[in-house]
């Protein structure tokens, strides 16, 4: 059990990885008063497994369970 | 009185450089109609805040820089808003441009009281583009985030509701979805990393205690 969660929470940095790893060079995300990164940068806070990384993946999750559960479709639908 | 307008906008790194031009950029329209109290950069300080409000009683507070669950900071991180002078800003309306202090510092300002607190229950963030970052407002990465944000306070200023300026934000960051998505679509480098951080923002912008609250 505890090494299938381990997989799954190396799979979901790889995921946000791969996913950061396609933002142009010249974008940076400001994250509140934890400052302002560039992708190579957010990259090696999820790596870290740091508190910005876990904000970063956390960001990520969200994300994707709006996407799965079809309410970021529905909201965009939203007034036609 | 009730034409008084409190404004904070510190300014001491990217993001609150971003934050303090875009509230400007909003600020410039008011210049006629309204009196605007506007802190800036380095007078975005507790006790600069506390002696105006106590003295002019101002019923509408723009406020800009970094937050947590509890707390709002003005220059250089110092708190300007807390739960130990939450009493400040009870009966009036807040929008609160600011990391996650909806959640606790918010939901204390409109308790027992007939106020209004527009704000963010996730981190507030945005995307910008270093080639821009010194001038902020040429900036349409960071457009498609503050723009909408920045609709709250011009809706508000109109006289229209509380409730009807998180309307209209969030009408203008569904637009802004869309549009990503179809730049997704073409396979345009960013674009869902773009919609990821928009959504964030859409799903943690909330507005506690009287949604009906009108400031003009």
């Amino acid at each position: 059990m505890t090494n299938e969660n381990e997989k799954t929470s190396e799979d979901v940095k790889e995921l946000v990885i791969q996913r950061l790893g396609v933002m142009p060079s010249n974008y940076k995300l400001s994250i509140g008063s934890k400052g302002t990164f560039t992708k190579n940068q957010l990259i090696n806070h999820v790596i870290a497994d740091d508190k910005i990384g876990n904000q970063v993946v956390k960001m990520q999750m969200n994300f994707i369970k709006a996407l799965t559960t079809g309410k970021l479709i529905e909201t965009l639908n939203k007034n036609g | 009185m009730d034409k008084l307008i409190l404004v904070t906008r510190p300014r001491y790194d990217d993001g609150t450089e971003y934050l303090s031009a875009y509230a400007g950029e909003v600020l410039k329209k008011t210049e006629k109609d309204f009196l605007v109290k506007d802190f800036e950069g380095k007078d975005a300080i507790k006790e600069n805040v506390e002696k105006y409000l106590k003295r002019k009683n101002p019923k509408l507070l723009f406020l800009n820089g970094h937050g947590n669950e509890e707390k709002i900071y003005g220059n250089k991180d110092e708190i300007i808003f807390s739960l130990e002078n939450v009493d400040l800003i009870r009966d009036k309306i807040i929008y609160a441009r600011a990391c996650l202090s909806a959640n606790i510092l918010g939901r204390e300002a409109v308790r027992k009281s007939s106020g209004c607190f527009i704000g963010y229950i996730f981190p507030f963030s945005f995307w910008i583009d270093d080639k821009r970052s010194t001038t902020p407002l040429k900036d349409k990465i960071a457009r498609m985030f503050l723009n909408p944000s920045n609709e709250i306070i011009s809706e508000l200023l109109k006289g229209h509701s509380a409730k009807e300026a998180d309307e209209k934000s969030r009408e203008m960051m569904i637009s802004n979805m869309r549009r990503l998505l179809s730049m997704e679509q073409k396979n345009e480098p960013g674009a869902t990393g773009m919609l990821q951080i928009l959504w964030g923002n859409y799903e943690g912008q909330v507005v506690l205690g009287d949604e009906n609250a009108l400031f003009n």
